[in-house]
Order: structure tokens, then C-alpha cells, then sequence
């Protein structure tokens, strides 16, 4: 275990938070965001069968199981040197589709979504989906329940067990669809793309028409300029699934597109003293520190990134949809953090229209789902987008498949120096000597880290009440003047 | 009487996987038409989904308190925590706002809702067992299951 050189305030143990700090003067001196560890998973994985992985790396995480599901499965592909039949990809591919229509609903009405609907300064206890509910009404509400009720389904019949699939080998998947489940599924994707469509109504409604939300939206505390990452198709439109990552530079010029084998040319993670938790930077541009701009090797990735790192969506309604976003904030690529809401609800719509797509494709049904592997396995990289961003998975292991080496690029650990820095600026802007710390101005620091849509699987159990980053706000004597929430 | 024992938890973080150790050891010693014992990763809106039809659902999960003792099994109710609505993580809603949502939205939510509570020490180390306080409470979880079931 490291040993933490800074300020003994710092706890790191057990919960993740922000600590910000003033200087005499009341303004920022400096911000932390910090995450808990989860340790040991090298050890954990030593010694077992790399099949094994998909099933294992699913269960690191209760709301993303899927994503590390197939980001296993596709390094197993590249660990034994096998292809998969196309029929396989694309079970893989539609399965993946309905988990993010699910995610994607969960975030925006849960998390998200109540910022807006309800305003950053309604008081907590109405910032929720109740709230939602009662302003947008019953009828919404049931419908966010139903999209992610029927997908969960999808997910269920195709990966064989709800939540954490038995589905991904390598060189296929277990089960073929029948011709009876591919009409459920299509009717469930038709349904899911006139929710999608509603979502992105609903946001035009209550954010777009709102002039101080996009005074908000638009505004430089909120803003940073940094390089993107997203995986992409032959055609560069985005694609959860698979292609190539395709990184562009804060003016939207291509700067890399690189196979998975070759990401660790390209990411490198720095270290800070006050946080276990590490910063993966682009090692072609450097570690300049937390700041913005050209020169620094901070990206950004997840919804927004990925619209801007690609050249469209690979289907119509969300290519609109995509369209329509940059024309109204100006252009490519697009800065405004808080524009990851509107980006997610671009790409809930179009893992809707893909779901359709793959459901209608002729070769949906076939029986045609595994190649079975004869190579010597020794190394493999399988990388998707997971719905927090780009997800890598690597392994090396003996002759004999067993583990001697397995490392994950976490999607959320991606974004950890722009949360960093987002959290900074929001504060920057935010508190200024004077000013009254209340809780509006504080949620509203928190409306800085919101869109990235952090995944801390440890928050799983949390009680009710505490806000999963607590806020701690400390006076330059070290003394803590302020929490949120309070207790 | 349609009833749930439901175990909650992450079967490879350690303590967390206390909720489904307590499930293991159920279904070795109890089966009965009206009762379901079931283990799961979900949380708030998913967990929803899970209780829904039931008359009575138990469940079992890992906690962690301020200054709490390893071990120690609490009992409680929806109401300890009704205090406020927050959010309880950024995927998902916690438990006393998913069943209020279910409320609002007609949804057939159980009567009863029974949680017991294990007081754990380690959830963020990869690992399938529990620390020893935690696996020593694991049989008294039982027992005190096995006599709420055994009262319907």
C-alpha cells in the first residue's frame, strides 16, 4: 500500500468524496477527488482459468456487469486467436444494445435528469425521480420502469440469467435466438426507440426551452477543452460494441485510431501522492497536470466524448438527433460537460435503433454461434464502450489458458482527471469569499461530476440520505466548515 | 402467502458476499412452496422488479456503520430508512424511494419488508470469504431467518 504524503485530513479508506479547500482569503485552494480502492483483483485472478473471466469481471460491478461481460469475452477472442462467426458478434452486439438502453434510461430519470426537471436549487429531498414524477407525470414514470423492466428481459433470455449473463465464450456465445424470442425482441426495440424519441423530447421541453438551463449548460465554469476517446466503426460512427479507438484533439482533429492490442502505446497512467487511485493520460501529448488544451495529455471519454470523437451515428433518428446537438451548441466538438446528458440521450436512442436493426437482421436466428479455438493462448485485449467510456480488459496467462497477469482500464478511470478538474472549476466559480456555502451551491458543484456518470460499485449499499461523493469543505486552517450532507 | 428471502450483496467483495452466504445456508435447510430463496446484485429500481408479487420479503445484506461492532445482525423495517429521500448512489435510487416510486405507480408491492443487516469490516478487497467476525454471524443470520419464517 502507498503511503499518502498529504494532508492527514484526507481519508481514503471506505468512501469516496470531494474535499475542497479555501485558502485564507476564502477562495479555492484546491480540490480532491477521491474513490475508494477496490484491491487485490491481480491476486484475485492469479491462478484461474481465463474463461472463467467474464463470469468473474462481471461481478466487479452490480450496475455495468454486461459491459465487462463482453469486454472479457472479446479478450478471450484475442487471447486464443479465434474469431467469432458473425452470427455470435451480433447476439453479442443486440445484447449489448438493450443493457444500454437500460443503463442509459437509469441514469438520465435517476440522476441526471432531476438537475434539470427539477432545478439545481429545489431542495434534495424533491431531486429525485419522485420529483420527475410528479412534474413530468405518472405516465413517464411508467414508462421509464416498463423500457428498462422489458430490456432487462432481453438481456435475461439472450445471456441466459438476469443481470450477470452466462452468455460470452470464446470464439461465440452459448445460446442461439429462436425465431419466438426474436419477435419479443424486436417488438421490445420498437417500443425502446419511441421512448428514446420521448426522452429527447422531454429534454427539449425542459432543458432546451429553458433559457437559464442552457445559460448553464454553455457557461465556462462547466466547460473544459480536452482531447476525446471513443471507439468507432469502418466509417468512424460510434459503436459500443467494437471497432477501433479513435481519439481527436480539443478542435476535433484526429489524432490517433488504434487497434486494442495497441493501447498501452498510447495511455499511460500518472500517479498523485494524496490518491490511490491512478490517471490515465495520452502518452503522445504528457502529463502536464490537471488543466485543459492541447499541450495537456488529459481526455475525456463516455457519452459526449464519443459523439465527438466520431464522424456520426450509425443510424438515422440518433444521427439527427446528433446533428441537431452540435448545430445548436455551435459546432464540433462540443466542451460543455453538462452536454453528456444530452449526448446520452442521442445514444439511448440509437442503441434503441440498433437493437431493431439486429433484431431484423437475417442472420440473427442462425445456430451458427461458436468457433471453437485451437491456438495456443498467451495474450489478449478486448476493449468496448462501456456506458461511463472506454472499458480495457487484458490477460496474459500460461500455455494452458490460467491467468499469470490480468489488468482492467475501468470506463470511469478514464474520465478521473477531467472529474478532477471539472470539480475544481465548478468550485472555482462557485465559492468566492462572502458567498454563503449553501446547499444549492454545493449540489451545484456536484452537477459538475454528475454527467460523467462515475460507476463506484461500492456505493451499491449505501444508506439513504448521503449523497455518494459527500462534499467537505475546509477553511485554511484545515478546519471543516462545511459537509454535504450534514451529520 | 407468497414469500422472498432475498440475499443481497457481491459474491467476490468479500464481506459483501454475506448476503448470499446467509442464502446458501437457507436453501440447505428450508424449501416450501410459498417461499422463494433467491441471491442478487440489484439495487433500487432493480430490486423493484425482484420484490414485486411477493406478500413478504426478508432481506439480507451487508452494512457498514459509524463505531459498528463486526458481526452484529440489526433488524429493521422501511421506516428506519424513510428519513429522507437523497439519492443513495448515482446509478440507482435507494430502497425507500424505489418502493415509494412503486407506490406512486400502482405497482403490487409487498406488505411486508423485513431487513436484517450484518455489520461487516471489509468490502473493497477482492476476496469469496468473509473476515471471521463476519463468518461467525452468518449461522446466528440463520437462525434468527429461519425464526421469522417459522412465525407465518
Amino acid at each position: 500500500m502507498r503511503k499518502i504524503t498529504i494532508d492527514p485530513i484526507t481519508r481514503l479508506e471506505g468512501h469516496g468524496k470531494i474535499e475542497i479547500f479555501l485558502n485564507d482569503a476564502g477562495e479555492v485552494e484546491n480540490t480532491y477527488f477521491q474513490v475508494p480502492e477496490l484491491r487485490g483483483f491481480e491476486k484475485f485472478s492469479e491462478g484461474r482459468p481465463a474463461e472463467e473471466l467474464p463470469q468473474i469481471t462481471q461481478r466487479i460491478c452490480g450496475v455495468c456487469p454486461e459491459a465487462h461481460h463482453l469486454a472479457s469475452t472479446k479478450a478471450l477472442d484475442d487471447l486464443f486467436h479465434v474469431d467469432p462467426p458473425t452470427p455470435a458478434k451480433k447476439l453479442r452486439e443486440l445484447l449489448y444494445s438493450a443493457f444500454y438502453v437500460t443503463d442509459h434510461t437509469t441514469h438520465f430519470y435517476i440522476l441526471g435528469g432531476p438537475d434539470f426537471i427539477m432545478g439545481p436549487d429545489a431542495p434534495v429531498a424533491e431531486r429525485n425521480i419522485l420529483g420527475v414524477i410528479a412534474k413530468v407525470g405518472l405516465e413517464l414514470g411508467g414508462a421509464v420502469i416498463k423500457t428498462r423492466m422489458q430490456n432487462h428481459h432481453i438481456i435475461h433470455m439472450v445471456g441466459g440469467r438476469a443481470v450477470h449473463p452466462v452468455f460470452g465464450l470464446p470464439g461465440g456465445v452459448s445460446k442461439a435466438l429462436n425465431e419466438e424470442e426474436r419477435k419479443e425482441v424486436e417488438q421490445i426495440a420498437r417500443d425502446s426507440v419511441e421512448f428514446g424519441k420521448l426522452s429527447l423530447k422531454v429534454f427539449d421541453d425542459i432543458v432546451l426551452k429553458n433559457k437559464e438551463y442552457v445559460d448553464m449548460i454553455v457557461s465556462d465554469a462547466y466547460t473544459h477543452r480536452t482531447y476525446y476517446m471513443g471507439l468507432v466503426d469502418e466509417n468512424n460512427k460510434v459503436n459500443f460494441y467494437d471497432g477501433k479507438v479513435r481519439v481527436v484533439d480539443p478542435e476535433g482533429k484526429e489524432f490517433a485510431k488504434y487497434a486494442p492490442r495497441e493501447y498501452l502505446e498510447h495511455v499511460a497512467e500518472h500517479v498523485e501522492p494524496w490518491s490511490y487511485m491512478k490517471f490515465p493520460f495520452l502518452k503522445n501529448v504528457g502529463w502536464k497536470g490537471f488543466v485543459d488544451g492541447k499541450d495537456s495529455g488529459v481526455f475525456r471519454v463516455a457519452p459526449l466524448a464519443r459523439l465527438n470523437a466520431a464522424d456520426g451515428m450509425a443510424t438515422p433518428l440518433a444521427q439527427e438527433a446528433y446533428e441537431k446537438m452540435y448545430s445548436t451548441l455551435g459546432g464540433k466538438p462540443v466542451h460543455y460537460t453538462l452536454a453528456m446528458h444530452w449526448a446520452r440521450l442521442i445514444e439511448l436512442l440509437y442503441a434503441a435503433e440498433r437493437l431493431l436493426e439486429l433484431s431484423q437482421d437475417p442472420e440473427i436466428t442462425s445456430p451458427d454461434i461458436r468457433t471453437i479455438p485451437t491456438a495456443v493462448p498467451d495474450e489478449g485485449v478486448g476493449i468496448v464502450e462501456a456506458p461511463r467510456g472506454t472499458l480495457t480488459h487484458h490477460y496474459v496467462t500460461d500455455e494452458r489458458g490460467v491467468i499469470k497477469k490480468a489488468n482492467l482500464i475501468v470506463a470511469t478511470l478514464n474520465n478521473a482527471a477531467a472529474v478532477n478538474m471539472s470539480v475544481n472549476k465548478a468550485a472555482r466559480a462557485l465559492i468566492k469569499p462572502g458567498i454563503e456555502i449553501t446547499e444549492g451551491l454545493l449540489n451545484r458543484i456536484e452537477m459538475a461530476w454528475r454527467p460523467y456518470d462515475l460507476c463506484l460499485a461500492c456505493a451499491t449499499h449505501n444508506l439513504p440520505g448521503h449523497p455518494l461523493l459527500p462534499i467537505e469543505v475546509y477553511d485554511s486552517k484545515r478546519k471543516l466548515i462545511k459537509r454535504f450532507p450534514e451529520h | 402467502m407468497k414469500t422472498l428471502v432475498l440475499g443481497l450483496g457481491n459474491p467476490i467483495l468479500g464481506d459483501d458476499s454475506v448476503g448470499f452466504r446467509v442464502i446458501q445456508e437457507l436453501k440447505d435447510k428450508f424449501s416450501h412452496p410459498g417461499l422463494t430463496l433467491m441471491e442478487s446484485s440489484a439495487s433500487g429500481l432493480g430490486l423493484l422488479d425482484l420484490i414485486t408479487g411477493y406478500d413478504k420479503v426478508i432481506i439480507i445484506d451487508a452494512i457498514q456503520t459509524e463505531g459498528g461492532q463486526a458481526g452484529k445482525i440489526y433488524r429493521l423495517n422501511t421506516e428506519n430508512f424513510s428519513g429522507t429521500r437523497h439519492l443513495g448512489s448515482p446509478h440507482s435510487i435507494n430502497l425507500a424511494t424505489a418502493l415509494e416510486l412503486g407506490k406512486k405507480l400502482g405497482i403490487a408491492l409487498p406488505q411486508q419488508i423485513i431487513i436484517f443487516a450484518i455489520e461487516v469490516v471489509d468490502v473493497t478487497t477482492f476476496s469469496e470469504k468473509c473476515t471471521p467476525e463476519v463468518e461467525q454471524a452468518i449461522p446466528l443470520a440463520v437462525s434468527m431467518i429461519a425464526e421469522e419464517l417459522s412465525g407465518d
